[in-house]
């Protein structure tokens, strides 16, 4: 194997590491905030792929519209599924079960729903912008370095807003102290409603960006569900910059490992690293003890 | 759960395991005992899993590794060494603990549930994706099939005993005996002075600790316990319908349907997944034109039965007919 597909596999695997980032830092966000691991995390990728070939192929919209409507659409909706579901099991007693098991049980019903309406068909999207990048020996489409730069921007983004905004600074307090946060007169309740909807919008961005790649069925949520628990794991549950840094080293882990084995066998690679840290530091490999 | 029987519990029980042996004498039919042997096996696994999830308060998700791990190890040790599936099953259990200890040791000594959850969902995968890769040994999509049948033998005063296809009744009964094993380990265990530190441990960790629970020891020994029970449960469906596809046996499909009967029958009660397991597989059959709407059907029961009616059927009654508060 020669320097430059070597080469190209990594930045392939970067490319894919900064998706599985903005997956993880959903996750990372519901969970920092409110201590909820999301189930259905997968299936707002799932919908906010769907969202994005109806309003460019179906409705013949630019991608420039369409993407930010798609993200919006998943943002409305995973506040009013937070709104209707966890916002009543939160306050029980028993909420840190139940909270799961409901998750649970509406990623199967979005599944299925999604099956019975959109039908089992794999929608696919064209690409947003064409050409390859040529950098010496290594050559990138267009589309790839466009995902790239997305991603980049959008934890940019992210980082802004949680660190310079009062919507960011109530995050933080609440994800550090629930109670301190609510005597200072934060609104908690409206907090993590909105915290589920970034997540979803997130899981929607990365849908809108992947859509050209990879194809859109009702089921492609689940894998991108286990990649983004991998990804919080290696980061170190609830952890926002930690879940980009995962994101990007199972991206990168991955390439070299379907280099050396095969493509069938990533999902094993990305699981068994992640049980390996779980032995070696089960807080994450940036979180702290 | 550590008052003695009362009468009426008493004869509750033994009037359920009467019908459950005379329903055969009603009707033999193949399809009849084929519903109630498949539900005995979801019954067993159910429970299995109610003992680790209900009572230890340990919230895993991913056991249907363990029946997967029971079913093909159980199958394949048959097929390939040619011993008899009596011995096998037992085997497979045995496969299925190995790997709930493996699996558990890193996450059981962190104290945080969604590590178990996201673990345990992570490592089923693994199996399933092994078991659908490596189709020199286990025909990966294509499904295993050729799994040896239990072998016969002669009952005194009953006469001979044959486990084929068209001997539903014997599985019936085999069945029905597992069934009885595994709920007689379970409460003679919830009972016991074990099943007490259990009961503590899910109710307050710290404080269990400090009364000297061993939780590490005890988190241990429930879930592998658990896992040897499920493998029996995959094994015996191996050698019950005698093929297995990596959806079939390893599918989180199966794993939904588990939970979902748990959490209908009641979560942390003995008898819940059962009654769990009966009433859907009941539904399921009652329903079978709407095939397609079977997981949407789950999925929104998961929901509502967590939103609303959190402990279950089996609680139903104390709910509408509350019993004098004991001084």
């Amino acid at each position: 194997m020669n320097l430059a597909i070597f080469l190209e596999q990594i930045l392939n695997g970067l490319i894919a590491g900064s998706m599985y980032a903005l997956i993880g830092s959903g996750i990372a966000l519901v969970y920092g905030t409110m201590k909820v691991l999301n189930l259905a995390h997968g299936e707002f990728y799932m919908l906010g792929g769907y969202f994005t070939f109806y309003l460019t192929v179906q409705l013949g919209l630019p991608f420039w519209v369409a993407i930010p409507l798609a993200v919006l659409l998943a943002f409305l909706l995973g506040m009013a599924i937070q709104k209707l579901t966890i916002e009543y099991l939160i306050v029980r007693e028993n909420w840190a079960f139940t909270t799961i098991a409901a998750t649970l049980g509406l990623s199967i019903v979005l599944q299925n729903a999604a099956l019975l309406i959109f039908g089992e068909r794999f929608n696919s999207v064209p690409y947003y912008v064409d050409g390859v990048m040529v950098l010496g020996d290594i050559r990138l489409p267009w589309q790839r370095v466009m995902i790239f730069v997305v991603a980049l921007a959008t934890i940019a983004a992210m980082t802004w807003l949680l660190k310079y905004t009062r919507l960011g600074w109530s995050i933080r307090a609440t994800s550090q102290d629930q109670d301190a946060a609510e005597v200072v007169g934060i609104p908690v309740r409206r907090v993590y409603m909105i915290c589920f909807g970034l997540a979803a919008a997130l899981g929607a961005l990365a849908a809108a960006m992947l859509a050209p790649i990879s194809a859109i069925n009702p089921w492609a949520g689940i894998p991108i569900l286990l990649k983004g628990f991998v990804v919080v794991i290696l980061g170190g549950l609830g952890s926002f910059p930690g879940a980009i840094v995962g994101g990007l080293l199972l991206g990168v882990v991955e390439a070299v490992g379907v280099q050396l084995t095969s493509s069938e066998w990533r999902d094993v690679i990305s699981f068994s690293l992640m049980i390996a840290v779980i032995w070696w530091r089960p807080w994450g490999l940036f979180g702290k003890k | 759960m550590f008052k003695p029987f009362t009468l009426q519990a008493r004869l509750g029980m033994a009037g359920v395991l009467l019908a459950m042996l005379l329903l055969p004498a009603l009707t033999a039919d193949p399809y009849v005992m084929h519903v109630m042997v498949l539900t005995m096996i979801f019954g067993i696994f159910a429970s299995a899993w109610n003992l680790v999830t209900g009572f230890a308060g340990l919230k895993t998700f991913g056991h249907h590794a363990f029946f997967g791990l029971g079913a093909y190890g159980s199958a394949l040790i048959a097929i390939n060494l040619g011993l008899s599936p009596w011995f096998t099953i037992w085997l497979g259990g045995l496969i299925a603990a190995a790997a709930g200890l493996l699996i558990g040791t890193p996450i059981l000594r962190i104290r945080s549930m969604p590590h178990v959850a996201i673990v345990t969902l992570g490592f089923a995968e693994i199996v399933r994706i092994c078991v659908a890769n490596l189709s020199g040994l286990t025909r990966g999509e294509m499904g295993l099939w050729g799994i040896p049948q239990f072998e016969g033998f002669t009952l005194p005063l009953v006469g001979p005993v044959s486990f084929t296809p068209a001997d539903k009744v014997s599985f019936y009964y085999l069945a029905l005996a597992l069934t009885v094993l595994v709920l007689l380990v379970i409460v003679r265990l919830m009972r016991s002075k074990t099943g007490l530190a259990m009961l503590a441990m899910r109710d307050g960790e710290d404080a269990a600790e400090s009364l000297g629970v061993n939780l590490t020891r005890m988190k241990l020994m429930v879930f592998g316990l658990s896992a040897f029970i499920v493998g029996i449960a995959g094994a015996f469906y191996a050698h019950y319908l005698s093929i297995l596809t990596p959806a079939s046996a390893v599918g989180v499909d199966l794993m939904i349907s588990i939970i979902a009967m748990v959490l209908v029958g009641g979560l942390g009660t003995v008898s819940g997944p059962l009654v769990g397991a009966f009433a859907l597989t009941l539904m399921i059959e009652a329903m079978r034109d709407l095939e397609n709407y079977r997981l949407l059907g789950y999925g929104a029961l998961i929901v509502v039965i967590v939103m609303f009616l959190p402990k279950g059927l089996v609680t139903l009654r104390e709910r509408f007919f509350p019993r004098p508060q004991e001084q």
